[in-house]
């Protein structure tokens, strides 16, 4: 049986790694706050053992021209996970009302074991719930967190994140909308921080993933705000090391600004791999430090739906204007090797 | 662009799902959308189902062809401020070419009641690169806005 837990979390009452206060953007430091809709589905706090994921074949896709871009598969390997970030275009009552398009994001989005949503724009709170439904017919085990709705205008979006709880926890404290007292970004960047279920808990991959959809009007300021946030999240207690930046930031690698300045910085989208349905654009990507995220395996994809499922360029845009992103990492936390210690003070 | 023109005759529908289909299609045109500008301006104070796809739309469409600046200038002093926000932000994108509106957009900047709509001003101003000596007086003003973006977006226009 599903059940919807709404829980809204102040800044200052919950202890955790945003907590009290979450440093964010610029010089003033204020509470975290959010409002936060979890569902959780069923005992998925119990057990922290690795399940493999998946029956049937399928290979993947990316249909990039870029070397080093793989397949993502159907079936996950256990000693990995596969990292995504989706646009959904406007994720609301239409798109769930046309099964074709939501059948493909549902198996788009079974490839991943943990997804960052962006574009989540309805005024009822059914979205997610509905999504996490479909996804869980075939008896997986999909949960989400969503953020608050964010905009300047009456139009507001959503971010939120899915994912397998048979493969991945999060930490309820760490979920944030993080603080922009600046004003810099029309859509505070969505944190969380997770962790791979494995029979070792403390020795599983743990991260925060930063979910970002900037201002197509306002890149260039946001981008750079966005190298703040990832050193706001960085500055948490207790520390974490992997910080992976994640979703539509309406720029190619080579406009990252401040945030893809920070030495050792890496992101996966390079050369002239697109990630827009029109293959027009590579607006989507994840961001880390490579040095620390060294969990990463090297595997990447963009995951052309539209061949995937050879649909037309139509029916392609009918399920989103951008494919989904992803990465892939290792389940075990890799060694920090002194490397996360130094690196507030290794920055240019 | 016989789908184009339908498409825009379907935002003027009395039905609802029509003009949300509509406005969907023209959002999946992409840049070629910039001819219904004007028509999806209008539409982003249409009910939520129109809304979020015009403003869909607006968001991917780049900057609107010459030919609608006149109507995105009235589009701007419209009482509801999504409509103004978005035809503001167009005229914004098209830089230079929108310094007709400068007049308007330093009244909105002073006036208008949304702070959405000031700060866009302002920072659609900031694209023109404002000339004018009222877009100029109205800038100075709102960089000392207590608005923390407001002023910033004045001063980035002014600088």
């Amino acid at each position: 049986m599903l059940t919807v837990m709404f829980t809204a979390l102040s800044g200052g009452g919950v202890g955790g790694y945003l907590n009290p206060n979450m440093p964010i953007l610029g010089p003033l430091v204020q509470g975290a706050r959010q409002q936060i809709t979890s569902l959780v589905q069923g005992n998925e706090h119990l057990q922290n053992i690795v399940q493999g994921q998946g029956q049937g074949g399928g290979s993947a896709i990316s249909a990039t021209t870029a070397g080093s871009v793989q397949a993502v598969s159907n079936r996950r390997a256990p000693d990995k996970i596969t990292i995504g970030t989706f646009n959904i275009q406007v994720f609301g009552q239409s798109k769930l009302a046309k099964p074709d398009a939501m059948s493909v994001i549902v198996q788009c989005i079974r490839r991943f074991d943990i997804v960052a949503i962006q574009e989540v724009r309805a005024k009822g709170d059914n979205v997610l719930p509905d999504l996490v439904k479909q996804l869980n017919a075939d008896g997986s085990r999909y949960s989400f967190l969503i953020g608050p709705r964010l905009g300047r205008s009456v139009s507001t979006e959503q971010y939120a994140f899915v994912f397998d709880t048979t493969r991945i926890e999060y930490d309820p404290s760490s979920i944030a909308t993080m603080q922009d007292p600046a004003d810099l970004l029309h859509r505070e960047p969505f944190a969380a921080r997770f962790r791979t279920r494995t029979s070792a808990p403390d020795k599983a991959f743990t991260f925060y993933l930063v979910n970002i959809h900037t201002d197509p009007d306002e890149v260039k300021q946001e981008v750079n705000a966005l190298g703040d946030a990832y050193q706001a999240i960085l500055s948490q207690s207790p520390p974490e090391d992997d910080v992976i930046v994640l979703g539509d930031l309406n720029a190619s690698e080579k406009q990252l600004g401040k945030l893809g300045q920070i030495k050792g910085m890496r992101w996966v989208v390079t050369g002239d791999v697109m990630t827009n349905t029109r293959q027009n654009k590579a607006y989507d990507n994840i961001v880390f430090y490579g040095p620390s995220t060294a969990e990463f395996t090297g595997s990447w994809g963009v995951l052309n739906f539209e061949q995937e499922f050879q649909l037309t360029r139509d029916q392609a845009l009918k399920v989103s204007d951008h494919f989904p992103v992803w990465a892939e990492f290792q389940i075990w936390e890799a060694p920090k090797q002194g490397l996360f210690a130094g690196r507030l003070g290794n920055r240019r | 662009m016989a789908d184009l023109d339908n498409w825009r005759a379907d935002l003027q529908s009395q039905d609802v799902e029509t003009r949300a289909a509509a406005a969907e299609n023209l959002c999946q045109l992409g840049e070629e959308a910039a001819e219904a500008a004007i028509d999806l301006v209008k539409a982003c104070a249409d009910e939520e189902p129109v809304q979020v796809w015009a403003v869909a739309a607006l968001e991917e469409m780049g900057p609107p062809p010459a030919s609608t600046l006149p109507q995105l200038i009235e589009l701007a002093k419209d009482s509801q401020a999504i409509v103004a926000y978005w035809a503001i932000t167009l005229l914004g994108r098209v830089e230079d070419a929108g310094a007709q509106s400068e007049g308007v957009l330093a009244e909105l900047l002073l006036h208008a009641p949304d702070i959405s709509v000031r700060e866009r001003a302002a920072w659609a101003l900031g694209r023109m690169g404002p000339k004018s000596q009222a877009a100029l007086e109205a800038l100075k003003t709102a960089a000392a806005s207590d608005s923390v973006r407001l002023a910033r977006l004045a001063e980035e226009a002014l600088s």
